[in-house]
């Protein structure tokens, strides 16, 4: 019942707060009255026939592209963070190389991807992937380092060697942390996609959102950036969700 | 001579801390028959705690004898350790946490579904299986992890201040479930504590540890221990006293040096 009550309400809060964004995008579509900010019902109008057209593959380039970056980034950054936080003398070696390429802007690298590994979704995905990867890394770090002594100890002395350690302490521990980064990571890897799809590719939906604004179709553009906050979205729910699944532990 | 179950002999754990080298225990000796209950009580950084690691296989950087069973202490061996918090894996239901120890020594499904149902069951804990440890109360959690202990059918039981954590009333309930376990199994146990009734009541063996180096000052016999009835008696607080007169002793003679 509780529950039931619970899920209407995140309707009903996402109802109002789709009403909130339309109603004050129309309003400073009215105020502005520049043919670069059109009205809501417009764009929207344009959004919904566009599907019917490439936009859909656009979007599925994109959606593709983010998705693996996501998956690359924490497949790499999640077992070398937890073992930096097991392993504190090595990660005092490396965590000031870390911390030096870190705050380096990676994009800067863009042109460079793009000589090294082409025009195609390979340099794309590097990009973002290597972006995010430092989010994870650092926070999975982090999570296995505080994680709490005394669940090590007590589960090392039932006879686990490392390995159990990894799957019965370490990475369900993190796991919480993990997933925090991975929404973090989220929101840069969308800013970073757009980035990278304005360069040098006809795929993706950044492509689609330049390509409209070059030929001044305002109306189309809105309708690129609906799609990609509503992918964004999208990803954060499936986030959501597994957190709920996997970490049902942290709410109870 | 007598054969000790467990046997501690000229102990000696030092690990560099920035730099520095510091004693954690010196000359430490300490040794319990098969099935005896032993008691350490002792000031909080005496090294009780790092006295326990060694047992329980967790630290291998000492000098010294120590024979369990006529063994060296091996962490997954005959030895179940029980932590101050517990050491429940919040993750994990109850039923989870209890098999772990199983689960790593690879048992069968069907030897580990027995096994941890028998140990439930003693316990009382059957109908909790399905829960996570934030759902129980502390004295459950700490029959818990007395489960995930036992289930191991270990030889020598360990326990840090397993009890600090929890309310007067519930401690004592546990202190009394102990001690029927301990009639039942007849369990050799180590335990930590600095509480002093609690050492007059659950130790037939009580070690009184001082601190920097942690050096094991005086060691008592208890004829008193597992007596829950004298619990609050004349009898009962003399003994208290007499202890309470052992540990400030020694902070006197620290004092005073």
């Amino acid at each position: 019942m509780r529950q039931a009550l619970k899920k209407g309400g995140g309707t009903i809060s996402l109802i109002l707060s789709v009403i909130m964004l339309l109603g004050s995008w129309w309003l400073l579509a009215l105020a502005l009255k520049s043919p670069a900010v059109p009205p809501p019902l417009g764009a929207v109008k344009i959004f919904l026939a566009s599907l019917r057209g490439d936009l859909v593959i656009h979007l599925g380039i994109s959606l593709y592209r983010v998705l693996i970056s996501l998956i690359l980034a924490a497949a790499l950054g999640v077992p070398l963070g937890i073992f930096l936080g097991k392993n504190p003398r090595i990660d005092a070696k490396i965590s000031p190389m870390l911390y030096l390429t870190y705050p380096v802007p990676k994009v800067v690298f863009m042109p460079i991807f793009l000589i090294l590994l082409g025009i195609g979704d390979i340099s794309k995905i590097v990009l973002i992937t290597l972006i995010i990867f430092y989010q994870i890394l650092v926070t999975t770090r982090d999570a296995a380092k505080n994680l709490e002594k005394g669940y090590i100890s007590s589960v090392q002395s039932l006879g686990a060697g490392s390995r159990d350690l990894y799957i019965h302490v370490f990475l369900p521990g993190c796991l919480p942390s993990i997933l925090t980064s991975l929404r973090l990571g989220l929101g840069t890897a969308m800013a970073v996609l757009f980035l990278a799809e304005t360069y040098a590719t006809q795929k993706g939906i950044g492509f689609f959102i330049m390509d409209s604004l070059s030929r001044m179709n305002y109306e189309e553009m809105f309708a690129g950036i609906i799609a990609m906050g509503l992918m964004g979205f999208f990803l954060y729910v499936i986030l959501d969700k597994m957190e709920k699944v996997l970490c049902g532990w942290v709410h109870l | 001579m007598q054969d000790y179950f467990l046997s501690i002999k000229s102990l000696k754990v030092a690990y560099e801390q920035r730099g520095e080298l510091v004693t954690a225990l010196d000359s430490v000796d300490l040794s319990l028959s098969q099935g005896q209950r032993g008691v350490i009580i002792g000031p909080s950084g005496c090294g009780k705690s790092t006295l326990i690691t060694v047992l329980a296989g967790l630290n291998s950087h000492y000098t010294g004898q120590v024979l369990i069973g006529g063994k060296p202490p091996a962490s997954g061996g005959e030895t179940a350790l029980i932590l101050q918090d517990f050491g429940l894996l919040p993750w994990k239901t109850v039923w989870d946490n209890v098999i772990l120890g199983l689960k790593l020594r690879k048992k069968t499904a069907a030897e580990i579904k027995t096994t941890a149902e028998t140990v439930l069951e003693k316990l009382g804990l059957s109908s909790l299986a399905k829960r996570h440890p934030t759902q129980l109360s502390g004295g459950q959690r700490q029959r818990v992890a007395i489960a995930r202990a036992l289930v191991l059918a270990p030889k020598l039981l360990l326990m840090d201040e397993p009890f600090s954590s929890l309310d007067a009333l519930t401690r004592e309930e546990l202190q009394d479930f102990l001690l029927e376990l301990w009639e039942e199994t007849k369990l050799t146990t180590l335990l930590i504590t600095h509480n002093i009734e609690e050492a007059v009541l659950l130790g037939q063996k009580i070690f009184i540890m001082s601190s920097s180096p942690g050096q094991i000052q005086q060691e008592v016999e208890n004829r008193l221990a597992g007596a829950t009835h004298l619990r609050g008696e004349l009898q009962f607080l003399e003994m208290c006293s007499t202890l309470r007169s052992f540990l400030r002793g020694r902070v006197h003679d620290e004092a005073s040096a």
